[in-house]
């Protein structure tokens, strides 16, 4: 239904509807029993009217009968009556004839002769006509009725007698029944009053003329003195007749429309309070419905224009009622929404510590830039960061990054970029700009980022590296312009050159070894790595005292991948920092489960130099110790010589920090790399690893023995436990208990094995030595 | 109602009385007729008027004189008053109010207009007849005058008795007659011997209309 489809029409189409049903159902209801009502009020009103008629009849007969009897009782009459003075007699008569309206004045003898006749002077006395009436009259003293006199004409007559005193003679008065009779018979009794013969005719009547004539011809002798039905002229009445006289009778009519009339108007009245109740309600439902759609409409676009995202149209609806609250609820929730959106826009592209964009913001200004327009994309790392804010604390640390980052943003040119990827690393964009522009940027921002800077009171000297990539000619994704520009960054650091571009280093890693950056992510996404543990026995005791974690890959397609396949490119790539945290979790929790078993052992984990310069690992170790609720002695921390010395200031500051936790501290692959005796010596660390390497050619090599030994006198010199890994043979082995190792690890102690197998062997292997 | 009637028991009582002494006091020693009058249904009839006409038109009395018809209570007293020819009757008005006494009767029309206490003149009755009395204020109020030529009448007293005496004896004509009588009774001959007769005669009447009589003082209002 269309007519529907609007709240308002609908509000008002149900209101005007159920008013206009009402008010139909009252007005047939009212049409309806109104004609019962009026056949009824017009049988009633003829019944009343009926003895209303016979009343005035019995009334009026009383009056001329009294008017008969003054005149009778005149002295001046009786004695004219009395004296035979028949000359007096008769001018009197005409006298109160004329008087009272009498047409018919005559005197009778006792014997009932007429003496006198106003209607015939001079006539000789003749018997009286009516002699029931007369008899009537000797009788009762006095009588009256209807009679129809001989000019064809109905009287209503009196008779009473003259006394003197006693009775002497009668006299008689006629009153002519004609129109002017029964016109005011019919206002008084509020019917209509004919007279009509019972031979037919009518002798007076109420009615006008056509109506009168209409009666002439009607069907009359039916009527009785119940009421009937009568139709004159295409008038309808209600009729009764009733006997007048002998020779005549009376109509009474009512007519069913004049009482019809009463109800037509009330009907009338009705109708038009029902139309103008209809008319109003229309205009009132309207304007009720229009005030209620009208706001909801409006809240309807205000929603839509928010669909949209557009927040700004304020929505003003200013109803006091309900749906002014909702106008009003509808509004704050608009402002709501839109500072809701703006903070999430700016959480999702804004770096919260810096004010400046992040990475997905970075993400998105690379991905909009023209193909073919060149730009610099140039990636910023901090030197040295990581000791400030371990020694000064992270608030420094955090205003120092803040402090860089507005110093940054002075040098953003117009069309270009400063985003803030992590940590302390920068990123800029600069639109169009060539090599030239580049280096000179680049000297120019290193210059910048040089100038001391004071934070909490202390002046910082700040220095950083610079790794540039352009686009396209060095890529045309973000992922491949960032990565080359981070690898020409850490190149940059560790030439300590400032800043290097990207083409300078070269492509970086393999196009198979880029897939393999995408697959180690998924790898760690579907649980591909798992840990195997390689044990570590005490030499002395002969007992397993730990184990060292070690990083296996299960790959779908190439099989299980050794940790030499990828751990250096994923340290190259920086993935490596996705897996460690992953890693240091597993050995923890492993660690946990099997403390739970009774397994009580010091569990190892290898760290990369970028891990061990993390800033964040101190707080992760701790985080996990407390997690897992570990001793922190269980769990040891193995780290290359070579890592310790990308940057042997900030390591030896880790380091301590890890130490001063509790954790165990392993310097791995020790004689391989070009740390210093003193470098060692300063070391906050447990435990010294000597390469496998020499412990595979012991038996061949005298110097590697000599070696080994004397690398055994020096960890005990400096109070570290001797570790040899790499034990292949038993003579090896013995060969090391004898040297005074400490611990040893090897395949022949036992392979790498998953921690469900490892669990499995140290139950035999204790079992065994039990 | 009750002391109206004692009233007019006491009224017959002087009435008889009167009659009585006046009878003493005649010289004619003769015969008498006594009358008894009923309906033809047997009951005692008052006020009916005996009268003896002598047949042969022989002696006549003088006229006795005086009579009196008086209103008392709105009411004519007596009914009936018989009287010869010749007689003056006086109309003394006893009550407070006025009376218009009048007759249209042909015997004897006349009228004395509103009056109080005793009337000028009386009204002399010269012609025989029957005079109906009326009061032209009082609707109801009628009285019946017999004008005879004989001295010799009665009236009937409520036991429908009337008595006549002294009548010399002789050959007479016996008048009934009767102010309501529905019809006219004829006149017989009657012979009076020297002793008084007893005689039954009968005629019928109308009752004496009902007078709807308004008292003197009206109820207050």
């Amino acid at each position: 239904m269309s007519v529907f489809r609007t709240l308002e029409r609908r509000i008002a189409i149900v209101f005007v509807g159920l008013l206009a049903l009402v008010m139909l159902l009252m007005l047939l209801i009212v049409a309806r029993s109104g004609e019962d009502i009026i056949a009824a009020e017009s049988q009633r009103q003829l019944a009343a009217g009926a003895r209303n008629f016979s009343n005035l009849i019995d009334q009026d007969r009383r009056q001329l009968e009294l008017a008969a009897t003054v005149l009778a009782s005149d002295f001046g009459f009786r004695e004219a009556i009395a004296t035979q003075d028949r000359g007096t007699v008769h001018s009197v008569l005409l006298n109160h004839g004329y008087r009272i309206g009498a047409k018919v004045m005559m005197v009778l003898s006792l014997d009932g002769q007429v003496i006198v006749d106003t209607q015939r002077p001079g006539q000789a006395a003749r018997p009286f006509p009516l002699r029931e009436m007369l008899r009537a009259g000797q009788l009762s003293g006095r009588s009256s009725g209807v009679a129809r006199m001989k000019d064809g004409m109905l009287y209503q007559m009196v008779i009473v007698p003259i006394l003197a005193p006693v009775r002497v003679a009668w006299v008689v008065m006629g009153f002519p029944v004609e129109d002017a009779w029964a016109s005011e018979f019919a206002r008084a009794s509020g019917l209509d009053v004919s007279v009509l013969a019972v031979a037919g005719g009518i002798h007076a009547s109420s009615l006008p003329p056509p109506l009168r004539k209409a009666l002439e011809q009607a069907q009359l002798t039916a009527l009785g003195e119940q009421p009937q039905q009568l139709t004159l002229d295409g008038h309808h009445y209600h009729a009764v007749a009733l006997p007048f006289g002998p020779q005549a009778r009376v109509l009474l009519l009512r007519s069913i429309e004049y009482s019809q009339a009463v109800f037509r108007e009330l009907e009338r009245v009705l109708a038009i309070i029902a139309a103008s109740g209809v008319a109003l309600f229309v205009l009132g439902s309207f304007g009720l419905a229009r005030r209620i759609a009208g706001p909801v409409n409006a809240l309807a676009r205000a929603a839509r224009s928010i669909e949209a995202g557009d927040y700004s149209h304020a929505v003003t609806v200013t109803a006091p009622d309900e749906i002014g609250q909702l106008a009003a609820s509808f509004d704050s929730m608009r402002t709501g929404i839109e500072m809701r959106e703006q903070k999430i826009t700016r959480l999702a592209y804004e770096d919260t510590l810096t004010g400046l964009p992040n990475r997905t913001r970075l993400a998105e200004y690379l991905a909009a830039l023209d193909p073919k327009s060149a730009a610099m994309v140039a990636i910023l790392d901090l030197d040295r960061f990581a000791p400030i804010n371990n020694a000064l604390g992270h608030p420094v640390g955090d205003r120092l990054l803040q402090l860089i980052g507005a110093r940054l943003a002075g040098l953003v040119p117009a069309r270009g970029m400063l985003a803030r990827l992590w940590g302390d690393e920068f990123a800029f964009v600069v639109e169009g700009s060539d090599k030239e522009s580049a280096r000179r940027f680049a000297a120019g921002l290193l210059t910048t980022l040089r100038e001391p800077i004071e934070v909490g009171g202390q002046r910082l000297d700040v220095d950083g590296s610079l790794g540039i990539a352009f686009h396209p000619a060095d890529g045309r994704n973000m992922d491949v312009l960032l990565r080359r520009a981070e690898l020409a960054m850490y190149s940059a650091k560790r030439r300590q050159c400032g800043y290097v571009l990207a083409e300078e280093v070269g492509e970086g890693p393999a196009p198979e070894q880029l897939s393999l950056i995408g697959e180690m992510r998924q790898a760690l996404e579907r649980r591909e790595f798992i840990l195997h543990y390689q044990p570590k026995l005490a030499l002395a005791s002969n007992r397993i005292i730990g184990a060292e974690s070690l990083l296996r890959w299960q790959h779908p397609v190439r099989g299980m991948m050794p940790p030499a396949r990828f751990i250096p490119f994923a340290e190259q790539t920086g993935f490596i920092r996705e897996i460690t945290p992953w890693l240091l979790e597993e050995v923890a929790a492993q660690a946990a489960i099997w403390r739970k078993q009774g397994i009580s052992l010091v569990l190892a984990a290898n760290l990369s130099a970028r891990d061990l310069l993390n800033p964040d690992l101190v707080a992760r170790m701790r985080d996990l110790i407390a997690l897992h609720e570990l001793p922190p002695a269980s769990l040891c921390l193995e780290i290359t010589e070579s890592a310790l010395m990308e940057d042997p200031t900030l390591s030896l500051t880790h380091l301590a920090e890890l130490a001063a936790i509790g954790l165990k501290l392993s310097i791995d692959d020790y004689g391989a790399g070009q740390a210093s005796l003193s470098y060692l010596k300063a070391l906050p660390v447990h435990e010294l690893k000597i390469d496998q390497s020499f412990i595979g050619s012991l038996a061949a090599s005298p110097k590697d023995a000599a070696i080994v030994r004397s690398t055994i006198a020096l960890g005990h010199a400096l109070g570290l436990t001797v570790v040899a890994e790499g034990i292949e043979g038993e003579a090896d082995l013995a060969w090391l208990r004898e040297a005074g190792c400490d611990i040893g690890q090897g395949y022949f102690i036992a392979r790498p094995m998953s921690a469900e197998a490892f669990a499995d062997w140290v139950s035999a292997a204790t079992t065994t030595q039990a | 109602m009750a002391d109206r009637a004692g009233h007019q028991a006491r009224r017959l009582k002087s009435r008889e009385a009167l009659l009585a002494l006046a009878l003493a006091c005649t010289d004619v020693a003769a015969g008498g007729l006594i009358a008894s009058v009923r309906t033809t249904a047997g009951a005692p009839v008052e006020d009916a008027a005996i009268v003896l006409e002598p047949a042969t038109g022989g002696p006549r009395a003088n006229p006795r004189g005086k009579a009196t018809i008086e209103q008392l209570d709105r009411e004519f007293v007596p009914y009936l008053t018989i009287v010869q020819k010749g007689t003056a009757i006086d109309f003394p008005n006893r009550d407070p109010v006025k009376h218009h006494v009048y007759s249209f009767s042909p015997a004897k029309m006349f009228e004395i207009k509103l009056y109080a206490g005793k009337p000028a003149a009386p009204v002399v009755f010269d012609r025989a007849g029957e005079v109906v009395l009326g009061c032209n204020i009082h609707d109801w109020m009628a009285a019946y005058t017999l004008v005879v030529e004989s001295p010799w009448f009665a009236k009937t007293d409520r036991n429908g008795t009337a008595r006549i005496e002294r009548v010399p004896p002789g050959a007479y004509r016996l008048r009934l007659w009767h102010p309501r009588q529905t019809a006219a009774v004829a006149e017989r001959p009657l012979r009076i011997g020297a002793d008084a007769q007893r005689l039954d005669l009968a005629i019928d009447i109308a009752p004496r209309p009902a007078v709807n009589k308004p008292p003197l003082q009206a109820d207050r209002y």
